[in-house]
């Protein structure tokens, strides 16, 4: 199957995917059934339940011939609907470390009213599957759920143990972050030597060519600094010098003007060596200078023109709300900002607050976080090691010939980094292309290309399968 | 007591003195009637300004008044915000009326804040304590007494005198609209009101620490409050991925230009008036850049000293200031808006359009809007200060102050005269009312207002209309 799979492939991606449209493979169908019970199950903050979804997810497992003992239904206190599943899938050597897949199933909200289609039905129309959730991040999560009962029930015996943890609360949306609950209070049980999880995948272009396959190794931290100045206020009649909204303003027009400095990892290494070439030209040449040289300034002037390269070379800092006065005609007696800041993995936050009091300059504007009092190192980014890389890139090649693995950072956050802090290197990786859209992630009418979805089950059911018999 | 103010103003001694010791029948009655308006709750919250515009409608009744030289207006659906036009006719047909302008509405005021109840009229130590008591019932009950004594009198002045008592100048509150009845005069019954010129609150005496007047004021000039937006907008993006061009940068850049921006110094005849007569009393630096720029608007060594201080600053020009800040819709997301409220005080002869091109011109900036809300009035040319106007003050004010000069000046704030002044009344601010440094504790607690300062007050207006009444034009 996987023969004929990749030999169409090779021949045509187009053929491939039209032949898949009309005619699902008898195990795609299996999976198709899995897909669409998540897909189904309502887990946004207000009107579902993560619990209910993971339960319906062990059942599969069960029926499939996990035993119960293998099954860890796990609800954090006082908030029954925001359950978590850990299923084990033993391996042969007790010595060899797992494999985690890691995956949430909760959503973002979607109102039926603004939608085309019922957000909590699948629906698959002109190529596309249509659901909230049907890409972020419940393909994914059935993946995970349909390689176990594949790996179950062809009697795969893997040398590593592995493990899949589907988890409640990434998006902020209200629930309790099972991720980091897990990796707090259920650290034995989801131990492994590195996670697989979401975060990155492959890019179409416009014409629907396969430009590259990412992985992702690292995530920038965002954190939300206050800026705040007050002042006694006063009629605004007889304004005064020494006015809160104009030393909050000068503050964010010092912050505006400031550049952190350029920061590289193995990451952005890798994606700016594989990019140089796939770009060419000026930027190309400027990518390869700055892996050879991050101090050079030129290399970093032409890449910072592109916010998205920009954003990848450091910390970024930037304004996104301000708040102040109390009445129209009374001077201003408090007025804030938020500073919303990416941080480069490994970068402590403290160090970014110390430079954003150094750059406002002024000590009438207090500037604080949310630390919860606690001091707050963010983990560095996972090293992208040979024994990451080389399966990905085999696989891939196989599956997609020519189109090149580049490992990318990303400028905003998923749940790898509560698994990296408790030292489990964790990898964004799916083998799902996505056109230049991304499917309305977080958005209207969410949605996920068929042959993509089934292409990328494809490639982590072999994935997985390697890392588990890796030496 | 006698001895301290005895050197100060025989007259006034001779008059207080009198009155602390046998109150005269008129004297008697005047606070009887004051006592009644002050004990009238007109908050917003539980009082009501139709009950008190009723009640000296009916003192001036009983006093010999008409029915149809008394009206009581009220606006559907604001019962309790009514008011009180009482006419005086004048002799002379074509000569045109004095309208003595005060509001009856007061502050909120709570009990439990308050040392005693300030919806009681209480006298202690030489004040009288209460809600209103200064701001502004004091005058109120005295432009009602004087019409009511002028009536007993048989006085017939050759102009009309008009007293109109207006419920709505502190505002409203949120959520809670009141109308603002010297506002809905100008805008409905402009003819009822028609006046040569008003006489409204604002302005009085200052007394120093030992009780001594040192200045008497007459506000000759208000600036106009206008809000201008500035704003700035931006298709937006997340925050992961920031771009050069920002709503924020943009607006704060803005804002720190108007910050450091002043409007030019525009010399008005309040303003002439009272820098010229304050250089004398202030004298020394600042005192030689009052008559400096007095001589020479465009002065700005003496600009720098004056404007040192915030009061003398915001009475030489037009002042813009940021007020409130509002950018953004999420802690994640690019601002796609950014804006600024500004609070501006329009000198008298500036229009908010010439103010707003200025703001155009300091931000330098295509992509920042500055633009006014919807409905903003025009702004009333500057009031002259003619001396028939002022003449009169100054000669009463010499009777019974002698020596204490008589400053006009500008509030940079805004009382209702505008209101007047906008439709061609133009309204000044006098009332003889001398007060303790502290202010009285208008809109605060325990307002109260010098008693021997309230019965002078009352003397100065009641002789002082008198010679408007019969002044030839």
């Amino acid at each position: 199957m996987k023969t004929i799979f990749a030999a169409a492939l090779a021949a045509s991606t187009l053929l491939g995917a039209g032949a898949q449209a009309q005619a699902p493979r008898p195990d795609e169908a299996a999976f198709r059934d899995t897909y669409k019970e998540l897909v189904e199950t309502n887990t946004t903050f207000s009107a579902g339940s993560c619990t209910l979804a993971a339960e319906r997810m062990a059942a599969r497992l069960k029926a499939a011939g996990f035993p119960e003992s293998d099954l860890h239904l796990l609800i954090p206190p006082d908030h029954p609907k925001d359950g978590n599943l850990v299923a084990i899938y033993p391996g042969k050597d007790p010595k060899a470390k797992a494999v985690l897949m890691l995956a949430h199933i909760d959503v973002v909200e979607a109102k039926r009213e603004d939608w085309t289609r019922d957000p909590f039905t699948l629906v698959e129309e002109g190529g596309y599957f249509y659901a909230r959730g049907s890409s972020d991040d419940k393909a994914q999560a059935a993946i995970w759920v349909d390689n176990l009962i594949r790996y179950r029930k062809e009697g795969f015996k893997p040398r590593r143990t592995i493990k899949m943890a589907l988890t409640c609360g990434e998006e902020g949306g209200g629930q309790v972050n099972g991720a980091n609950w897990l990796a707090q209070t259920q650290r034995a049980l989801i131990d492994a030597e590195f996670a697989l999880n979401e975060g990155a995948g492959g890019n179409f272009d416009a014409a629907g060519k396969r430009v590259t396959h990412n992985v992702q190794a690292g995530e920038k931290t965002s954190v939300g600094f206050k800026l705040e100045v007050t002042n006694p206020g006063g009629h605004s009649s007889r304004p005064v010098p020494d006015n809160a909204i104009y030393h909050l303003i000068r503050a964010l027009d010092r912050i505006s003007q400031y550049e952190f400095p350029v920061q590289l990892n193995d990451a952005t290494r890798g994606y700016f060596t594989k990019m140089s070439k796939i770009v060419g030209g000026e930027t190309g040449a400027a990518m390869s200078a700055i892996v050879a040289n991050p101090q050079d300034k030129a290399a970093y002037a032409t890449l910072a023109k592109d916010p998205s390269l920009h954003a990848i070379l450091g910390t970024t800092c930037v304004a996104t709300r301000l708040d102040a006065g109390h009445a129209n005609n009374a001077l201003p007696q408090r007025a804030t900002a938020i500073v919303n800041c990416r941080i480069f993995p490994g970068v402590p936050v403290e160090e970014v607050q110390q430079t954003l009091v150094k750059v406002a300059a002024d000590p009438a504007v207090s500037i604080t976080w949310p630390s919860d009092g606690r001091s707050r190192v963010e983990p560095g980014a996972p090293p992208l090691t040979p024994q990451v890389m080389g399966p990905i890139e085999k696989i891939s090649a196989q599956m997609w010939p020519g189109v090149p693995v580049v490992p990318i950072l990303l400028a905003a956050g998923t749940d790898a980094k509560p698994l990296i802090a408790v030292g489990i290197p964790t990898y964004g990786v799916s083998g799902i292309f996505y056109e230049p859209d991304l499917g309305h992630i977080h958005g209207l009418n969410e949605r996920i290309k068929v042959t993509s979805l089934y292409e990328g089950r494809d490639f982590l059911y072999q994935l997985v399968k390697v890392y588990a018999d890796q030496k | 007591m006698s001895k301290l103010i005895g050197a100060v103003a025989a007259i006034a001694f001779a008059a207080s003195a009198a009155h602390a010791q046998a109150p005269s029948p008129d004297q008697t009655a005047f606070r009887e009637l004051y006592k009644e308006l002050v004990e009238t709750n007109t908050t917003l919250s539980a009082g009501s300004c139709t009950l008190a515009a009723e009640r000296m409608a009916a003192r001036m009744k009983a006093a010999g008044f008409t029915d149809s030289e008394l009206t009581i207006f009220t606006k559907p659906g604001l019962p309790l915000d009514g008011g009180l036009v009482a006419v005086l006719p004048g002799k002379d047909p074509k000569a045109k009326a004095i309208l003595l302008l005060a509001h009856l509405d007061v502050v909120e005021a709570k009990r439990e804040d308050w040392t005693r109840d300030p919806f009681k009229l209480i006298e202690e130590d030489g004040y009288f304590y209460g809600r209103g008591t200064l701001d502004d019932k004091a005058q109120a009950a005295i432009w009602v007494d004087t019409l009511i004594r002028y009536r007993k009198e048989g006085f017939k002045p050759r102009r009309a005198i008009k007293v109109a008592l207006t419920c709505g100048e502190e505002g409203g509150s949120v959520g809670a609209v009141r109308l603002n009845g010297a506002q809905w005069l100008a805008d409905n019954r402009r003819d009822l009101i028609d006046a040569e010129f008003g006489l409204n609150e604002g302005a009085g005496g200052e007394l120093d620490d030992q009780g001594k007047p040192v200045v008497h004021n007459v506000l000759a000039a208000e600036k106009a409050h206008r809000q201008f937006f500035i704003e700035t907008t931006n298709p937006g993006g997340h925050s992961s991925r920031p771009v050069p061009s920002n709503a924020i940068y943009d607006l704060a850049r803005a804002l720190d230009r108007i910050s450091h921006y002043e409007f030019p110094v525009r010399m008005i005849d309040a303003n002439r008036g009272y820098f010229t007569r304050m250089s004398k009393i202030v004298g020394g630096e600042t005192g030689a850049a009052m008559t400096a720029i007095v001589a020479n608007p465009q002065d700005k060594a003496a600009d720098a000293i004056l404007s040192r201080d915030p009061d003398y600053h915001a009475m030489l020009r037009t002042t813009c200031v940021a007020t409130l800040l509002e950018a953004g819709h999420a802690v994640n997301a690019l601002p796609q808006r950014a804006k600024a409220t500004l609070s501006c005080r329009i000198i008298p002869g500036q229009t908010a359009e010439e103010v707003r091109q200025l703001l155009v011109a300091a931000i330098d900036d295509p992509k920042v809007t500055v633009t006014q809300p919807p409905g903003a009035g025009s702004i009333a040319a500057p009031m002259p200060l003619p001396a028939k106007i002022l003449s009169p003050i100054e000669k009463v004010s010499g009777q019974m102050w002698p020596g204490v000069p008589v400053v006009p000046f500008m509030v940079p704030g805004a009382t209702d005269a505008r209101r007047m002044t906008e439709v061609g009344i133009p309204t000044y601010g006098v009332s003889g009312l001398f007060e303790d440094r502290d202010g009285g504790g208008a809109h605060g607690l325990n307002e109260r207002v010098r008693v021997k300062s309230l019965m002078d007050s009352r003397e100065f207006s009641y002789r002082l209309i008198k010679i408007y009444a019969d002044q030839k034009d």
